[in-house]
């Protein structure tokens, strides 16, 4: 299980110009996993140039950078008309500063020490303004069809009523079929990361969740034995 | 008392000033007064007796039966005899016509003693609400005879001495009004004008209190104690100003040093939590990374305590340090920390310093650890000590790329760094110098630092060697 085998080489490209390697690590790996293909510039001239030959669907750029600072960056990078959106990372909370960085042409900024969930959700915001690379709203699996705006599920055109937490769960692997989830892994994005319950409570909403959705056997979400749960396509069998 | 404390200190001044200047006045009004009236009494006296001597000269041979001759002669408008004979009855009364005054019945005690042939006996005697300057005169047979016939006595109304008296009294007593008045107005102006500038700082106190540590008293130039204190005033707030500042940069220069450790974990969790944790190899890399990060807020925090430590003044304890021997020791590490820079020592005369030596240890490996990362990798290092009769010069110098001009003046500021400080280093803290001058200061010594951009830097440690003269233990010791 790697970033490349999710969506391979349709995800939205990210590039990310950040020179502190931790940072580096977390967002190439995180972003990797929620489907972007990353390219890393560890310092603004890199970052700079890698803009100019490679076309990216949004720039992660960090404001401290060692040699030319963000703002440097994204001055010189809208002056050579490159309009690609711009997230700033940003440790200080001064106005004055994310106004520059709004001035200079940067779409958004994210305060350190930021959630990942929060810079996820401000990528895919600045996506979807940008219209490129449009999120699915309806996802369908064989004749189950989720649709992730009005929450409304149904198989074989019959409607089905699910929890919040059942069409989480089922809107989670129909986002990633076939990537297996662990039952922890689960917990964490569906029930949040301070949800301090057992972990068996999963095996009770998806058995519910098979209830509802009529899934027997070949069953498309499938217990992957000692590790979790994967949704698998019908056609895949 | 406490009533009196709580009056304006102007209230208090100005009423102590013409509370003074009441009594000064009424001391000096009423002796003047009083020796005023003096003056007009004897003058009158005088000149009654002066005016009655020729007569009685005259009628001094005269027998006692031209008494009411005499007394008719010393009789005029304003002065009235009366002639009492040696047993103290009334022998010749003098007025006659009804424009002249009544004379005052005799006083037979004051009578007794002209009789005895006291010459000067005056007195002041009333009669119907009148005073009267009464004079007695011994009658003599002749001028000089202790021969007594009588005793002459002229009197006088007071009434035109006292309405002149009465005059002076209006006068004075207005003068003494005028005179408080002015002396109340300009009490209280003197008074307003001296403590201004107390009530100005007073109401910059307030707005300094209120928390605008900008606030200034900027009195206008004056020499007195009053310009002084509001001179010291306004220099205290700004060295109180410029602390505070540095106080609040330093706090917010911490925790932007930790914003970006948090950031590192707190990514790296969340990722690790949506799902990373499945996947052993990258668990194994996020997690490497959350512990360098850890070991970076560790060393963070450490050093953020040991500056606070140094600054309070705490953890330096002194002992002899052999300079030769404490180098060796260092060189030995300096080669390990600078790899395949060349590390030189450049010894001074042997010496023995009083210093704490892991405090020593510490500054030097400082400055060390400072020179690697400003050097290239084929660079030369020295390290060195000369001695001076009064202090031991330590120095830390290296070929490396210098410090720009602009930033020589703040490197020893907490969390100061250059642009090429950053770039080469993950990590720092940014500490590192100031925590070796924390320590310097500490030990009564100085660091300075001499850099040209492209040819390295040189810091000097500058200590006292009279240390030893001064530190406590050493005596007990």
């Amino acid at each position: 299980m790697n970033a490349k085998d999710v969506n391979p080489a349709t995800g939205p490209r990210i590039l990310v110009i950040e020179d502190e390697p931790t940072i580096i690590e977390f967002l190439r790996t995180g972003l990797g996993y929620e489907g972007y293909q990353v390219a890393i510039a560890p310092d603004g001239r890199t970052g700079f140039d890698l803009a100019g030959h490679q076309s990216f669907d949004l720039i992660i750029l960090d404001l401290m950078l060692p040699d030319m600072d963000g703002f440097d960056v994204c001055r010189k990078l809208r002056e050579r008309g490159n309009e690609t959106p711009i997230i700033m990372l940003t440790a200080r909370q001064e106005v004055a500063d994310r106004v520059t960085g709004l001035n200079l042409g940067a779409d958004d900024y994210i305060t350190k020490p930021f959630s990942f969930d929060e810079l996820v959700a401000r990528i895919r915001a600045l996506l979807r303004r940008q219209g490129k690379h449009p999120e699915q709203t309806i996802l369908s699996v064989g004749d189950l069809v989720l649709n992730a705006e009005t929450h409304e599920v149904s198989r074989a055109g019959e409607p089905i009523t699910l929890t919040p937490t059942e069409f989480a769960l089922l809107e989670l692997f129909m986002r990633h079929p076939r990537r297996v989830f662990t039952r922890e892994t689960l917990l964490n994005r569906v029930w949040g990361y301070d949800y301090a319950g057992d972990a068996n409570v999963v095996d009770v909403h998806i058995s519910h969740l098979r209830e509802k959705i009529r899934d027997k056997p070949p069953r498309l979400i499938q217990t992957i034995y000692g590790v979790g749960y994967a949704l698998h396509p019908e056609d895949d069998a | 008392m406490k009533r009196w404390r709580n009056i304006s200190l102007r209230v208090r001044l100005t009423l102590l000033y013409v509370g003074l200047l009441a009594l000064l006045l009424a001391v000096l009004g009423g002796v003047l007064y009083w020796d005023f009236q003096n003056f007009l009494l004897e003058s009158t006296a005088t000149r009654l007796r002066a005016q009655a001597k020729p007569i009685i000269d005259e009628a001094a041979a005269a027998p006692l039966e031209h008494a009411q001759t005499l007394a008719r002669n010393l009789t005029s408008r304003d002065t009235v005899a009366l002639i009492i004979g040696p047993d103290g009855e009334t022998v010749a009364v003098g007025k006659t016509l009804p424009e002249e005054p009544a004379p005052p019945p005799p006083d037979p005690a004051y009578d007794v003693r002209a009789l005895a042939g006291e010459n000067e006996v005056t007195y002041v005697a009333q009669m119907n609400g009148q005073r009267y300057l009464v004079l007695l005169i011994p009658w003599r047979s002749a001028p000089g005879s202790p021969d007594i016939l009588g005793v002459i006595q002229l009197s006088t109304p007071l009434a035109p001495i006292e309405n002149i008296l009465l005059r002076q009294k209006l006068v004075l007593g207005l003068g003494m009004m005028l005179t408080l008045l002015a002396g109340l107005t300009g009490g209280l102006w003197l008074t307003s004008s001296a403590l201004k500038p107390l009530n100005q700082m007073t109401e910059t106190c307030e707005r300094i209190a209120e928390g605008d540590l900008s606030q200034r008293v900027n009195l206008p130039e004056r020499e007195d104690e009053i310009g002084r204190l509001a001179q010291a005033f306004d220099h205290m707030v700004a060295r109180l100003e410029a602390a505070f500042a540095a106080q609040r940069r330093f706090v917010a220069n911490a925790a932007h040093e930790l914003r970006t450790p948090l950031t590192a974990i707190r990514g790296s969790l969340e990722v690790l939590m949506r799902g990373a944790q499945d996947d052993p190899a990258a668990t194994s890399r996020l997690t490497q990374g959350m512990y360098r990060e850890v070991v970076r807020l560790s060393r963070l925090s450490e050093q953020l305590l040991d500056l606070s430590r140094i600054g309070a003044g705490a953890t330096i304890h002194k002992q002899q340090i052999d300079l030769q021997a404490f180098f060796d020791d260092l060189l030995y590490q300096a080669q390990l920390l600078a790899r395949d820079r060349t590390v030189t020592l450049d010894a001074g005369d042997p010496v023995t310093i009083l210093a704490d030596p892991d405090a020593l240890m510490e500054m030097l490996f400082n400055l060390m650890d400072n020179a690697v990362q400003h050097t290239a990798e084929n660079g030369v290092i020295t390290l060195g000590w000369r001695t001076t009769p009064e202090s031991v010069q330590l120095w830390v110098a290296d070929d490396g790329e210098g410090i720009p001009a602009d930033d020589l003046p703040r490197i020893f500021e907490p969390f100061y760094r250059g642009d090429s400080s950053r770039s080469r280093r993950q990590g720092g803290s940014g500490l590192g110098l100031a925590l070796v001058q924390a320590l310097v200061e500490a030990h009564g010594g100085r660091i300075t630092v001499e850099s040209q951009p492209g040819q390295g830097a040189r810091f000097t440690i500058t200590l006292p060697l009279t240390m030893r003269d001064v530190d406590p233990l050493e005596k007990i010791g």
